[in-house]
């Protein structure tokens, strides 16, 4: 690095002593402000929206962080994966089955699925991250339908393709009452999306992060610098298991059923697609892009008698062609000052 | 540096808070839902069934049963006009639960139908917890009725496990030996598991059983050649929609000696007519036919054909009867708990099936028909038999 | 057992001209197309639309299988000019929009023809069942055996022995340099393109009174043809073949030997063989 820079507007402030960042910058301090706008917004919703609105998002929300750690997987880490439903899935059984067996607190199902999720992408991980490209996708949709297929098979302990049902409403603290409004539900779904999408932001933006979009744009590169690609991906990988098995937590929490559909091609297909139209690596675009997917699916296409389908194909077509990167790539028309970069 | 971006998520933002600002919020007090009203306003009824996805054609059967009874009333159930709306229960429980629990939460006065059993199972809680009650036209799965029966749930179709275990005494008495075949999810499982249990019951002997993967398989070849090998004289089976098609065809293609017994899904509507001659001569056990000889089937028939132009099928009838179920429990119910109670006292339904009452389950208590495929009028069709006794 | 592996082998032809064209489509142009299930499920709608129920005789079937062609390729055609825009914005996006289009097409057709379930019967004169080995076996499924190997072969043909098979196989290699040759790069690719669908719909004719055409058919065929066409290689035709006829086995001898865990023998197959070989069987070089 020369030690001589000119100086450029919002540049980061740096520490005199280490020449290393320091402090919150302008940007970041201007992402913390629309995001605590973002989640006032949304924990408003329960006080004039009815009950249905308010499990859709409820719904979505869960989606969409599975959809966020999926754009890490993909957009950040250059991983594309066809199969991230299974430690979605596998998360949401791990809280259900943690709610009728063990426990109703919340927290612990978190925590249990988290594991579960991790577990998961940990075990096959180590195999599955030594792939690339459309083997890496075939790769990841086969080991989910493996687990699809298991789901549905173990009766004895996911309830075989009937699903697992009798999941208790869940309870914030022991000795808790359980939690039966949509909308009390509803912000305990929020704050834990919120954090999950907080941390996966965090992760992204820090040298980890760096590292695994290095990994991404140019891996030989990378190693010829000294980084252990294996390890990075295998890393992030089972980070985006984790954050996908607390995603399965709350599905499980909102519908109190769990499927195996839920671990199944369409859940890893329409979540890949979010990504996709969200614009990939924007993170926040991941939660537009589930937004869009989902609410046409299972809100609007179940009243079109029967036309679902088209609609959603409809809106793919579209997308690709108007939001070439994205809803993230979306650029209002604005005068960019000399030298800023995004 | 801009952020561009920013003013476009605030603006998707205020349309979304725009859009939920309507209607009363979600943190009122937690009282059910269902309207006290008088005892003759309209009422309004959910109907949940496919109209997309692999089990569309049931979906329109039991539309059009549900609806042929409210013609038949004038558009009332209990004397009171029915405001209908159809929601797409879709393949899976992905959007099924969804789908009910939107009706639910509009306040719906009932709600009829649903295929999948996994959606019945899995909404269970949502209607006894609202009070809303679910009146299943078809799902099968034995613990609806069974471990998780709920005031708030009844059903007018079947058990895949009764309907299976009805055949079983008969099959006792011509077979020597069954091997058995379904596919591998629970209503295969479940039908097997009941036709095992009263075959065996009435002195049958298994010769084995496999089940196919769900959904995935096209190609029977290898699961028949196993049904060969056991040497066994009669094949149980249990599939439905595509694969029931395929299965019956190849069963006839590559030559399979044993008398062919099934479910009576397996040649049942669209399912026997693609099947076609391959059909013929499969004995079934159902709790209807469109061949039925009892007055009250001759006049539904001849209203069902005028009306759609094609033979009811067992779906048709299952919401016909849920129809007229409603019918009675409606009439004068202020609300949920109300209608529950007009359930309890419906007492015998006459129903083109026969009549039949409802166990402590609130499942149909009906009789079985042994039917076998035949060609009649240039049609294929499941004549009856004999009623099966004896399960 | 004998017939068991023989059916293996039917399945797996008819696989192998599902994934022949899916596997060129992405070694031609590198697009990943995933509206390729509902071609095929295109091509038994045709089937049914001209064979009827009745089955007819074998120019019906004939018939219905040059429709097959004209129409897939005509699809195949509109397909790469859609795609063309796109092409270079990676898989993803080309997922995207094909699969957009699979949906559209899916419920178009099941618009026209109805969501029950359709069935076609061979010709009245290939209806019969021979002995085999003991056992009995249809006419029919060694007619697919036939038509698929000498399609096989005519592939091989076309490919490593025609000037046109040559360009298809540079632009496999270096798509640029082939340019910089002066061929016409564009109407290659779409020829490509048309004649993969063209096989697609033409697989679903020939598979018609194997499965029957229902909504759902598209997405099994089109998962099938993925796991074929990435076991073999991407861009390889020996590579679909030897994929096709592998799978083709696993779903029938697999099933025969280890029917308890017939659900996972085709995914397993597939991730063992990624995990072995993790460009496929053949690949052509094409890195994905």
């Amino acid at each position: 690095m020369t030690a001589v820079t000119t100086p450029v507007p919002d540049a980061q402030p740096t520490s005199a002593l280490t020449g290393r960042p320091s402090g919150l910058t302008s940007r970041v301090r201007r992402d913390l402000v629309v995001g605590a706008v973002v989640v006032l917004v949304l924990a408003a919703v329960p006080f004039s929206a009815p009950p249905e609105i308010v499990n859709a998002l409820s719904r979505i929300l869960a989606l969409a962080l599975l959809a966020v750690s999926l754009d890490l997987l993909v957009g950040v880490a250059g991983l594309p994966s066809l199969g991230h439903a299974a430690p979605f899935g596998i998360g949401a059984y791990a809280a259900g089955i943690t709610a009728k067996e063990l426990t109703t607190v919340a927290p612990v199902q978190l925590l249990v699925a988290v594991l579960a999720g991790a577990g998961m992408s940990a075990a096959v991980g180590w195999l599955v991250v030594r792939s690339r490209g459309t083997y890496l996708l075939m790769l990841t949709l086969a080991v989910a339908e493996l687990f699809h297929v298991l789901a549905g098979r173990w009766q004895d302990v996911t309830g075989g393709t009937n699903g697992l049902v009798g999941i208790p409403a869940i309870t914030l603290w022991p000795g808790g009452d359980p939690v039966r409004l949509a909308g009390y539900r509803y912000w305990y779904v929020l704050a834990v999306a919120v954090v999950g999408f907080a941390l996966v932001v965090v992760v992204s933006r820090s040298a980890f992060g760096r590292s695994l979009r290095g990994i991404r744009d140019n891996e030989v590169r990378m190693s010829s610098l000294g980084y252990s690609a294996f390890r990075l991906k295998y890393t992030v990988f089972v980070l985006a298991g984790a954050v996908a098995g607390a995603a399965g937590s709350l599905w499980a929490a909102q519908a109190r059923f769990v499927s195996p559909t839920d671990l199944g091609f369409e859940v890893s297909a329409l979540a890949l697609l979010a990504v996709v139209i969200g614009g990939r690596g924007s993170l926040w675009g991941a939660v537009l892009g589930t937004a869009l997917v989902f609410y046409v699916r299972d809100e609007i296409g179940p009243l079109l008698g029967g036309r679902g389908q088209l609609l959603l194909g409809l809106v793919f077509i579209a997308a690709v062609f108007l939001l070439p990167r994205g809803f993230a790539g979306l650029r209002l028309p604005r005068r960019r000052p000399a030298g800023a970069s995004s | 540096m801009t952020r561009p971006q920013t003013p476009l998520a605030l603006a998707g933002l205020a349309a979304l808070l725009a859009l939920t600002a309507c209607g009363g919020g979600s943190l009122g007090s937690d009282e059910p839902a269902g309207s006290a009203a008088a005892d003759s306003s309209p009422v309004d009824i959910g109907l949940l069934v496919p109209t997309s996805g692999v089990y569309a054609p049931l979906g329109e059967d039991m539309a059009n049963g549900f609806r042929l009874y409210l013609t038949q009333k004038a558009g009332k159930l209990g004397g009171r006009t029915v405001n209908l709306q159809t929601v797409d229960e879709g393949e899976s429980p992905d959007t099924g639960v969804p789908g009910a629990q939107r009706l639910i939460q509009q306040e719906v006065d009932a709600v009829v139908g649903i295929v999948n059993s996994a959606t019945a199972l899995g909404v269970r809680d949502a209607f006894e917890e609202a009070q809303v009650p679910l009146i299943v036209a078809n799902a099968g799965a034995d613990a609806i009725t069974g471990e998780r029966r709920s005031d708030y749930v009844w059903r007018t179709s079947f058990s895949n496990g009764g309907v299976a275990s009805a055949l079983g005494p008969h099959a006792a008495e011509t077979c020597t030996s069954a091997f058995l075949m379904a596919s591998d999810y629970a209503a295969g499982k479940e039908a097997v598991a009941g036709f095992e249990r009263s075959f065996t019951g009435a002195g049958g002997k298994v010769a084995g059983k496999v089940l196919s993967p769900f959904g995935t398989t096209t190609n029977y070849q290898p699961f028949l050649a196993q049904a060969t090998s056991s040497g066994a004289d009669c094949v149980y089976s249990f599939f439905a929609g595509a694969e029931a098609v395929a299965f019956t065809r190849q069963y006839r293609e590559l030559g399979l000696k044993p008398t062919l017994l099934a479910s009576g899904f397996q040649t049942e509507g669209g399912v026997l007519t693609a099947a076609g001659q391959a059909a013929v001569g499969i004995e079934t056990s159902l709790h209807y036919s469109d061949q039925l000889d009892n007055p009250r089937n001759r006049e539904f028939v001849t209203a069902y054909r005028a009306a759609y132009n094609e033979p009811p099928t067992v779906y048709a009838v299952q919401a016909y009867d849920a129809a007229q179920v409603l019918d009675k429990a409606l009439a004068g119910a202020a609300d949920g708990p109300a209608v529950v109670k007009g359930l309890q006292q419906v007492g015998t339904v006459d129903s083109p099936r026969g009549s039949f009452t409802f166990d402590e389950g609130h499942g149909p208590k009906q009789a079985y028909y042994l039917r076998t495929v035949e060609q009649k009028d240039g049609a294929l069709v499941n004549a009856v038999r004999s009623e099966l006794t004896g399960s | 057992m004998l017939i068991t592996v023989i059916d293996g082998v039917a399945l797996g032809v008819l696989l192998f001209t599902i994934a022949l064209g899916l596997s060129l489509v992405f070694g031609v142009m590198d697009v990943l197309n995933l509206a390729h299930g509902v071609l095929f499920l295109g091509g038994t709608y045709v089937a049914v639309a001209v064979l009827g129920d009745g089955g007819g005789s074998i120019a019906t079937l004939v018939l219905a299988a040059l429709v097959a062609l004209v129409a897939g390729a005509l699809a195949g055609a509109g397909l790469s000019l859609v795609t063309r825009p796109i092409s270079a914005r990676g898989h993803l996006d080309q997922a995207l929009l094909t699969l957009g289009i699979a949906f559209v097409g899916a419920d178009l057709l099941s618009q026209a023809f109805g969501n029950e379930v359709r069935s076609v019967s061979p010709p009245a004169a290939l209806a019969s069942s021979v002995g085999i080995a003991g056992g009995s076996y249809p006419v029919y499924r060694l007619l697919v055996i036939v038509v698929g190997l000498l399609l096989a072969v005519a592939a091989w043909y076309v490919v490593e022995r025609t000037r046109v098979g040559a360009l298809v196989q540079a632009t496999v290699a270096d798509a640029p340099m082939v340019r910089a040759l002066g061929v016409n790069t564009t109407r290659l690719v779409t020829g490509v393109f048309a004649a993969g669908a063209a096989l697609a719909a033409f697989g679903g004719v020939l598979g018609a009174p194997i499965i029957s055409a229902s909504p759902g058919v598209d997405t099994r065929v089109l998962i099938l043809g993925l796991v074929v066409v990435v076991i073999g290689g991407l861009g390889s035709v020996s590579g679909a073949l030897v994929g096709a006829l592998l799978i083709g086995q696993a779903e029938t001898l697999g099933v025969s030997l280890l029917p308890t865990y017939a659900s996972f023998l085709t995914f397993g197959t597939m991730a063992l063989v990624l995990l072995l070989r993790p460009a496929g069987l053949l690949a052509s070089g094409r890195t994905a």
